[in-house]
Order: structure tokens, then sequence, then C-alpha cells
């Protein structure tokens, strides 16, 4: 049919003048008698075919064809269609030779075509394409992906609206899914389709008003294709220049892709990939997620770095029900990309993606009645990702992550176990952002909002909690990399310490803050004779020395050390092997002491006790005593070996230093009435510690005093006032007259103790307003899906004339 | 100048083993492929049949029935003008999936495309859903209805001539009205394939028709 129909082609008359004896030297033409007849442009068409096939183009005639189109570029598309009818015949006959020729002619005529006479060849050009694809001979998909390339690479500029690639994505998106046996052609065939994707991707990306590529339709062909082959490869980043293999030049096409990915089309090709890895279970285990995801991240324009993440962590919401292995592998993920998008999100997003990472380990928490190894693999799994996340972040923002954290920690007064579990992974969320911290100056790394809430929990009456607290306060504390040496209670030297002298600032802090901690530290200790919590408190307490004490601060540790050794000899409800694991942590802290701030005396004096003790009582030293291994009965009653207040203000005064506090001033003790009931409940404990001097401020002062002992601060006589904090109050105003050189300290400290505790904590933490509406929103959401008891409303009245104006509902869970 | 009148894209789905490549595979290469692998991703092959005189072009797209591949497979459906659904009818589990691919097809297809149902394999003898079943099944859903067998080339040709002569109705039907109506036809070319009712007494050969109440 197809012959005869050549014969009736219409002619074309103009071009007839010239031809007079041309013959047909195509052997497929059906009848000489025509080839008189036909136009110019046919003719020069049947000329670039060789008579056989297998001599190829006849590049002379071919040269004619290209100059004549050249000079005559209207008859381009007459010259495009011929030649498509023609391949289209010789597809039919199975001339594959022929077709080729066809191919290879309009490739070169496409190449010499001005972008203006383009448009007038390119759809027969694509036609040409198409039937070639769809051919079942893998070798004319593979010519016609080649030449799909080329093209893709001309740039047009006038693009072909109607012009449409539906075809061309489904085809080159099978091709991508190649099954032929011979491994060989079958990577031909994936190398083809991924080109031809590659070519799409070119061709239209610029383009919105051509085929948008990024259709829903679209994607959901190119991504799979593209992670189809990529999963089959090495996962090891590969940058060859010529990329051979079908994994390598998938991975290079969804880089491009990404790389081209505007905010709005970010979703279109992840949401596929997604699902991609979904369906081929790529999550477990999650080496080529993270792979994929990498080379998103990499790839991707860097402000939208963060949609990455957020569509991440949706995916982990939608993913909810799934096996906690699915949801650690996840997280892994996440918390492997999430460095890279760190950068990029600041502020509300970056307090977007740790309130995120919150409400899933929330989640995990509750929706578990026993935590089952995988489940807590995925909360270390979230943990380890808001880590990395803060890691990533300005040491300045990281506070403020620590800071956000912490307001969500629930309260003490929860009694459940699923909210000390929380508090424990929430805390322990906040200790992987704390150990990412580089504390410069303990000013900033403790913004009183931010510590006062610790210094709770550094009472909680919970072991591993405290435990926690005390991990973050080293991390925060330790600048030198001293915590893994101090972790050993000992008396002997630590031959490793790394030392520094106390900065200004340093020690203005231990004056405002100092006590506040030890305090806390001193009530810590007395709630367990455990080693390792006490363990704990010592290595805080030690590394707090380590980083504060000097000429000018070294009073204040005296105090603190007698209180301990005070707390043992005086508290009834202490056992014996808690009172010795007190002394033995007393004379340690003492020995420290002496090294650190280099007064001898106290060295001397420090080591005379010890050698009494080594003879009398060495339970009295280190190493503490484990009350479940041990079942001696030690005398606790040495009066004779103990610390003794009096030498030690010798000892200052011997060195030629003031003496005043430590002669004045009383160890430190529990806050409370010692009743244990009180001291381990976190509500009543204030966090104010009871013995206010000149040096001893507390931030608290308007905070949380009022029912703990609002008179001492008043210097009005509660009723509850006992005797010690009398004389103290008493005590305090000729203290600070003695004190002159501290006066301009004092000043700082005035300050801070007759601004209310709003203004302190802007005053302190200047950048953390910035985020403080930020905030309020997160917590309102928080507090809303939280229930809300009688009893922590309650607190909220006592509390709220520090937070009504920052955190209104944060006490609300 | 086209070498063909009508171009129709032809999707094939169905569980993995029902044999929807050895259809395609008889019906474009007239042969039964032994030991039939299974499809990765999507298959593509094109068929050029004549139908009343007409030359009319099948782009038959065969995807893989496997479930890793659905997400892949299903962005096909949107551009198919026919949808053939296929079940194996030796193994009811094949059939009980059906409610899934027609839920998927709902969400993915075009509304107005053609589905049909095939039960393929009716050389077997031991088969698990009576033809009546099939049939019942395909009417509640508003689906042509026929059983092939790709091995013994059973209503193999009768099914995809039968596709084509359809869906020729359905463009000639709406070519009248299409003077207007042309802008808004949709990708796929033809913007309207839903109004099979006039032509179900004319393609007799489909076993059971439904009634397009819906
Ligand atoms: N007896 C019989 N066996 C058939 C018939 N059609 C297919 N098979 C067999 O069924 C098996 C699966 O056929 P395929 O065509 O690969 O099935 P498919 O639906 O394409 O499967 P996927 O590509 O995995 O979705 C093969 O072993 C075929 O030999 C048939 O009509 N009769
Ligand atoms: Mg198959």
């Amino acid at each position: 049919m197809s012959m005869i129909k050549c014969c009736f082609e219409p002619v074309e008359l103009p071009e007839f003048v010239e031809t007079v004896v041309q013959k047909c030297t195509d052997p497929g033409c059906c009848c000489g008698c025509c080839s008189a007849l036909r136009p110019r442009y046919k003719r020069l068409v049947d000329n670039i075919f060789p008579v056989n096939p297998e001599d190829g183009l006849v590049k002379s005639n071919m040269e004619k064809l290209t100059f004549y189109s050249l000079s005559s570029p209207e008859k381009l598309d007459r010259i495009g269609e011929y030649l498509y009818q023609k391949a289209t015949k010789d597809i039919n006959r199975k001339r594959y030779k022929l077709v080729e020729i066809a191919m290879e002619a309009m490739d070169l005529l496409l190449m010499a075509c001005h972008a203006q006479t383009l448009n007038l060849f390119v759809e027969s050009f694509l036609r040409m394409v198409q039937k070639l694809l769809e051919d079942s001979n893998p070798n004319l998909q593979i010519m016609a992906t080649n030449s799909f390339v080329k093209f893709a690479n001309i740039e047009e500029d006038t693009p072909s609206y109607h012009r449409r690639y539906d075809f061309f994505i489904s085809k080159f998106s099978s091709m991508c899914h190649g099954n032929n046996e011979n491994i060989e052609l079958r990577d031909s065939i994936r190398l083809a389709g991924i080109k031809g994707l590659q070519g799409v991707i070119r061709k239209t990306v610029s383009d919105d008003l051509v085929e948008n590529i990024w259709d829903r339709q679209h994607m959901e062909k190119i991504v799979p294709s593209l992670l189809f082959n990529m999963q089959n490869g090495p996962l090891t980043a590969t940058e060859d220049a010529t990329p051979t293999s079908p994994p390598v030049l998938a991975e290079a096409v969804l880089r491009e892709l990404v790389s081209r990915a505007s905010f709005g089309h970010i979703r279109s090709v992840l949401k596929p990939l997604l699902t991609h890895l979904d369906r081929h279970e790529l999550w477990v285990p999650n080496q080529f997620a993270i792979h994929t995801f990498r080379i998103v991240m990499i790839s991707i324009q860097p402000q939208y770095s963060y949609t990455v993440v957020e569509t991440l962590m949706q995916h982990l919401d939608s993913n909810i029900k799934s096996s906690p292995h699915t949801r650690t592998s996840l997280a892994v993920v996440l918390s492997k990309i999430i460095a890279i998008a760190a950068g990029e999100s600041v502020g509300p997003s970056a307090l977007d993606i740790i309130n995120n990472l919150l409400t899933h380990l929330r989640t995990s928490v509750s929706s578990m009645k026993e935590v089952s190894p995988e489940e807590s693999q995925y909360q270390e799994a979230l943990i380890n990702a808001l880590g990395e996340f803060a890691n990533h972040h300005p040491d300045y923002q990281k506070i403020e992550i620590m800071l956000f954290i912490m307001n969500t920690v629930p309260d003490l007064s929860k009694k459940g176990k699923g909210d000390q579990m929380l508090q424990n992974i929430l805390l322990k969320s906040l200790l992987k952002v704390g150990t990412q911290y580089r504390t410069a100056s303990f000013e900033k790394a403790f913004p009183a909002s931010f510590l006062q809430p610790l210094l709770k929990m550094a009472r909680a009456p919970h072991v591993p909690t405290r435990i926690i607290v005390m991990q973050i306060f080293q991390a925060l504390l330790d600048r030198h990399q001293n915590q893994g040496i101090l972790s050993n209670v000992t008396v002997k030297n630590y031959p490793t310490l790394s030392l520094e002298s106390a900065s200004r600032s340093d020690i203005i802090f231990t004056h405002k803050y100092g006590a506040n901690i030890m305090q806390a530290l001193i009530e810590g200790m007395a709630l367990s004779d455990r080693i390792d919590p006490l363990a704990s408190s010592y290595n805080t307490a030690a590394l707090m020395i380590v980083e504060m004490a000097c000429s000018e601060t070294v009073q204040e540790f005296i105090l603190f050390i007698l209180g301990i050794q005070e707390l043992a000899t005086t508290s009834n409800d202490l056992g014996s092997y808690h009172k010795c694991n007190l002394h033995s942590i007393a004379i340690s802290l003492l020995m420290l002491l002496g090294r650190v701030t280099g007064i001898n005396n106290i060295i001397e004096y420090a080591q005379k006790i010890i050698d009494a003790r080594k003879e009398e009582a060495p339970y009295f030293l280190p190493p503490m005593l484990d009350s479940k291994k041990t079942t001696q009965k030690y005398s606790t009653n040495l009066p004779h070996l103990m610390i003794d207040k009096v030498t030690l203000t010798e000892c200052l005064q011997n060195a030629g230093m003031d003496s005043g506090r430590v002669q004045t001033g009383n160890p430190y003790s529990l806050s409370q009435t010692d009743n244990p009931a009180h001291r381990t409940s976190w509500v009543e404990v204030s966090s104010m510690p009871s013995r206010p001097s000149a040096t001893d401020l507390s931030i608290y002062t308007d905070a949380d005093s009022v029912n703990s002992s609002p008179g001492v601060l008043k210097k009005t006589l509660a009723p509850e006032l006992n005797f010690d904090a009398m004389k103290r109050a008493l005590a305090e105003p000729t203290e600070s007259a003695k004190k002159e050189a501290r006066e301009k300290q004092m000043q700082i400290v005035r300050t801070f103790r007759e601004s209310n505790f709003d203004d302190l904590v802007r005053r302190t933490e200047p950048k953390h307003e910035l985020i403080q509406n930020r905030l309020n929103e997160l917590f309102n959401s928080l507090a809303s899906e939280r229930q809300i008891t009688q009893t922590e409303t309650k607190n909220t009245t006592t509390q709220k004339p520090v937070y009504e104006n920052n955190f209104p509902e944060l006490f609300y869970y | 100048m086209e070498d063909y009148k009508f171009l129709f894209k032809v999707v094939l789905v169905g569980n993995a083993g029902v044999g929807k490549t050895c259809l395609v595979r008889r019906f474009t290469q007239g042969l039964f492929p032994p030991g039939q692998g299974a499809t990765i991703g999507v298959d593509f092959m094109i068929k050029t049949v004549e139908v009343e005189g007409e030359k009319i072009k099948l782009q038959i797209w065969d995807t893989a029935g496997q479930e890793r591949f659905r997400s892949i497979t299903q962005s096909y459906y949107r551009s198919a003008h026919a949808l053939i659904l296929v079940y194996d009818i030796s193994c009811q589990p094949t059939f009980d999936c059906l409610p899934d691919w027609l839920r998927e097809i709902q969400e993915y297809a075009n509304s107005k495309v053609l589905k049909i149902l095939v039960g393929n394999k009716t050389d077997r003898d031991d088969r698990e859903i009576p033809t009546q079943i099939g049939e019942e099944f395909a009417k509640q859903h508003d689906m042509y209805f026929l059983e092939t067998s790709a091995k013994e080339a059973e209503n193999v040709e009768r099914l995809f001539y039968e596709i084509a002569a359809e869906l020729i109705e359905q463009a000639r039907s709406k070519e009248p009205i299409s003077q207007h109506s042309r802008s808004t036809a949709d990708s796929i070319g033809l913007s309207s394939l839903g109004s099979k009712a006039n032509y179900l007494s004319q393609s007799g050969c489909c076993s059971s028709l439904s009634s397009h109440s819906t």
C-alpha cells in the first residue's frame, strides 16, 4: 500500500523544472518513472542513501542536502516529513541500516539548522525519534535516544508550547527498567533510558510553559526510574567525569534534577522518592536511603534544604505505626542529613525541627508501657538527630535550643512512669546538645532561665535523672576536657589535669550562681548513697573547682566542702556508708581545691587528714563504699579526722589571703528543715539556697521563693525562719561592708537582685527574644496536647510571676 | 501524514503472574513465551490494527504486578484510554485483589477510562473462579468482561480488537461536538470515554457488559 501511495503523492510543480534525468538511487523506490517528476528536495534526500545500505550515509550528498536546507529553510519541514516517511517504510521492512541513515541525516540537519528555522524541522524529527522508540528493536531505541539527547541539548529560542513529551518520559522510564537477559544490552538500554530522561529534563525544566516536568505524573516516573538504577549501584560517592554505568548516570541525573528544583517543586521530587524507598523497602537497612538523601541535600539549592528535613519528618509522622526498625532507620537518615540543613535553617524553622523531633520522642515514650530495645534505639536515633542538628548551629543558638528542650521537660510533680521516662529522654537530648556546645563563658552557657529548671532537676528523686542532669552540668562546665579525668573520685593528684586560671567573668559567674549550683549539688548528694550518683555529683563539683576556683572564690568552695562534711556528720537520716562516701568526696574536693588554687597550706592540711584517715578510718577516703557489697559496720563519729573550719581559715590567713567569708559564713546545708519528704519533692524545695550572703545572690528572688523562704531575702523575720538563717541575715550587711574590693561586683550583683526575673532573663540573654514569640506559639500547641491536672495548675499560680510574660503556658504540662 | 487514524493507549494491570505479559506478547508477536520472567517496571509494545478499514495504533503499556513497582506503574494509568485488569481464573487470590486494583484505578486513572476485566488462563483445568463470578464482578463495577488464554491464543485478538473498536466508537461519538470541545480535550487525546452504553450491542463479542447506570 505504501508503494502505491508513493506514486500518488502530489507533485510539487516548482521543483519539477530542474529535474530532467535524475535517477532514483534508492533501490526501494517504486518506479523510476516518477523520479523525473520528483521535487528536488526529495531527490536530494533520496541521494543520501547508498545503493548498498552497509556503505552508510553518502556524505557528499548529505552535504548537498544540508546546503539546500540552509538556503531554502522553508523546505525543512517537508524534508523532515519525507525522511520520516522513508524511515517508517524501512522500519516496517526491517531495513534497519537505512533507518539508521535516515536518523543520522536528521541529526545532521538538526545540528545545521538555525534556531529560527528549527521549529519547522523538529516536529518530524521528534516523530522520527518516537517511531524508532516504539519499535521493539533495542538498537533502534538506543539510536533514537541518542538523537533525542542531541536535540535536547539544542537551545531553542522559541519554545514550542504544543510539543508534548509524555511519550518520551513514559518510554524512557520504561527503558530505565530494561530487563534484557543480555546484561550488556540491558545496561545499554537502561543507560539510554536515563540519558533520555536527562534530555527531557534539560529540555523542559527551564521553561514552565512547555510541558511541566514537575507534574506528578512525570515525577512519579522519572524519580523511581532513577532510583531503581541507583539502588543497584555502589553506595560510595562517585564523581565520574563520564558516567558509564546506569547507577552512576542515574545518580548524576538525580543531582541535576534536584539542583534545578525550585521551592515549589521540591516536594514533587521528594514524594515519589519517599514512596519508592517505602515500596522497595529501602529503609531497613538504610544505607541506600542515606546515600540518596545525602545526594538530595548536597544537590538542592541550599535555601530549600530545610524542606527536605521537614518532608522527611512528615514521612516519619506517617510511619508512626511502622515497626521501630523502620522508624529508627528513618530517624537515622534524618540525623545524617539534618546537619546539612542546620546551616540554613535559623530561628523559627530550627525550632520547628526541634519541636518536631521532641514530639516524636514524646510520642514514642507515651505509646509504650515498656520500652523495647528497638523502641529505645529509635529514641536514641531521634536524640542523635537532635544532637546532630544542634551541633551545626552556632553556640548561641545551641543555648536557645537547650532552653527550648528544657522547657518541654515535664514538670517534676508528675508521678507517672511515662513522664519520668520522657523527662529522662528529653534530658538526654539536652545532654546531647550540651555536649556539642563549646562553653566559652559560663554566663552564656547557663542563662538564668535554663539554670533554674536544671537546678530543680538536680534534686530529682529519680537517680538516672540526677545523673543526666549532672552530665549536662559537666558538659557545659568542662572547658578543658577534664571531665573524664575527674570522674574518678580520688585524693591523689590528677596528673593530666588541664588548668587555666579563672577569668573575671568566671569569677562573676561564680559569685552570681556558683552558690546555687553548689547548693543543688549538696542536696543531690543527700538523696542517695549509691556510688554512681555520688560520683557524678563529685565530677560536677570537681569541674567547678577546676574551672572556677581561684583566690577570689576559694572561700565559697571551702564552705561548700565543709557543707558536704556537715551533711555527713549532722544528718540523722543518712546511712553510715552514705556518710563515709560524703567524707571521701569532701576530702577529695579539698585536696583538689588546694592543688587548683595552689594554696600549699591547704594541700598540706588535707594531706595530714588523709594520712590520719589512712591509719584510723580508711573508709573516709576514696574509693567510695558500695552499700550493696559491704556489710561492715563503720564508726562515723570521728571528730578528729574531720576537716576543721578554723584550721582552714588559718591556712588562708597564713597564705596571706582573705578568710573573712569562711570565718563568718556557714557551711552549706540542706535548704529546708530536714524533712526527707520535703527534700525529695521537687515542688516544695526551693531552688534558692537558704543561706543568702553577700555573694549568694539568688536570681530566684521573686520567682519561687514565695513558699520557701521569702523572709530571708526580704530581711523580715518570717515565722519559719530558722536560727542559721537569722544569723546569716544579720551577718550580711557587715559582710558586704567588709568587702570593699568587691564593690564593683556588688553593683552587678545588685542589679540582679533588684531586677525582677523577666528583666534578668532579658538582660542575660538578649538574643533570646528573637525566638520568644515562636516559643510561645510552640508551647501553646504543646500545652494543648498535654493534659492539665489540678496540681500542676496550682504550681503554675505560684510560679506565674516569673513566666507570665515569656512562657505563659509553660507550666501547664 | 500519519500512518494511522487513531492512537490509543492501553494499560494492563493485575497481580504478578496472572499473564499480562503473555497476553501482550501473544497479541503483538503471536507467540506464547516460554518461561516468561516477571516484568520489571513497565514494558512497552506497539501494534497497529485495522478496524473497520481504519488503521489504529495501540500503544500497550504492560505494568509489573509486583508490589514494589506499584508507585511507578500507577503513574501510567492516567493517560490510558483503556485499562485491562487481569486476573488468573485458576488463582483465587488474584481475583480477591480486584477491589484493591479498582481502588487504585479509581485513584490514578482518568474517571472515564474504558475498563476491561480479563480472566486469563482458561486453558487450565484447575479453575477456581467460575466465569459467572467474574462476569458479575465486572457488571457490578462497570467493566467489560472477557476470559482469555494467552497460551491457547483464545480471545486475545478479540480482546484488543474489541477495545480498539469500542474506543473508535467513543472517539467518533464525540466528534460532532468536538468542534467546540477540542480545546478542552485533555492529554489523553479523547476527552470523553464515558458513554459506552450505545455501543454495547455492537460489540457483542464482549461477553458481559455493565449497565452504566452509575
Ligand atoms: N496455562 C497458562 N499459563 C499462562 C497463561 N498466561 C500466562 N501464563 C503463565 O503465567 C506465568 C506468568 O505470566 P506473565 O505473563 O509473566 O505474568 P504477568 O502478569 O506479566 O506477571 P508480572 O509481570 O510479574 O506482573 C508464566 O509462567 C506464564 O507461562 C495462560 O493463558 N495459560
Ligand atoms: Mg509481566
